[in-house]
């Protein structure tokens, strides 16, 4: 730490200090200037994705940037969804030097047990600008229905 | 615990990994930014700052997250160009969600060999 400005001490409010040390931890926290794939929880091995459940559906996004249709393999065995993939490193056709590498390139795998609720017949996958989307409908009698209920 | 508030609700920028190659002629920035259309990337010179900054395409965010793990925030980052690059000469690409920018250096920094005359 180097020299830092004397700040005014409230006396009549012993939490200030405290106040400040939780902003700092947050701080360190916030990843505002730091690359995802840095830090405690790396990320960098394992492509992140987000599954949401809808009405009908479920859709899986995958952040997959830099890979084509033909390095994705998708399977399917059992309920269990398997993406596997292979990024190829593009090497610099002239001399150089790196001055800065967080590019990652190699193999990875991701395995994701589905509810039994899906229906593996009609899943549908799509790439988009580095982004694997994922379309898994849910199966008829696991979707929601109305039941109109008369009153006598 | 007023700070924590502002952190939850405030869309965040972040920083796209980025590999950085220094070549003989050029200088070749490499930038991953899933989810960023052609349309909605911007890179910009001013001066001697590049800022190249991309909005992220999420779908919509309805429904029941079951695993969260990519950050929907809009990309933005600002690098400092030296006086040996060229400001006209920039190439910019952009295929599967990874940006390739390709800056030359000025003709009078490229090297070059120099003809020995035969006295």
């Amino acid at each position: 730490m180097a020299i830092t400005k004397l700040e005014k001490h409230n006396l009549y409010d012993p939490l200030e200090e405290l106040k400040r040390l939780q902003s700092e931890i947050n701080d360190l926290f916030d990843i505002n200037s730091y690359p995802s794939n840095t830090g405690l929880f790396e990320r960098n091995v394992s492509p992140g994705m987000d599954l949401i459940e809808k009405d009908h559906e479920f859709f899986l996004v995958c952040e997959l940037p830099g890979l084509s249709q033909e390095d994705i393999d998708m399977s399917i065995a059992s309920n269990v969804l398997t993406i596997k993939g292979t990024k190829n490193e593009e090497k610099e056709s002239s001399e150089g030097t790196y001055f800065r590498k967080e590019l990652w390139s190699g193999t990875f795998q991701r395995t994701l047990p589905l509810p039994r609720s899906i229906d593996p017949e009609k899943i549908s996958a799509e790439l988009k600008d580095g982004i694997l989307r994922v379309t898994l409908p849910k199966k008829e009698e696991a979707k929601p229905k109305q039941i109109a209920v008369k009153v006598k | 615990m007023d700070r924590r508030k502002n952190i939850d609700t405030k869309k965040h920028n972040q920083v796209a990994c980025c590999d950085i190659f220094n070549g003989e002629e050029t200088v070749i920035l490499k930038l991953e930014m899933p989810g960023v259309p052609k349309e909605n990337l911007d890179i910009s010179i001013d001066n001697d700052t590049l800022i190249i900054s991309g909005k992220k395409l999420m779908p919509s965010e309805d429904g029941n997250y079951i695993i969260r793990e990519i950050r929907n925030a809009d990309y933005y980052q600002k690098y400092t160009l030296d006086d040996t690059i060229d400001r006209t000469n920039i190439d910019a690409s952009v295929k599967n969600g990874v940006v390739t920018l390709i800056l030359s250096l000025k003709e009078s920094v490229k090297p070059r060999k120099i003809q020995i005359k035969e006295g």
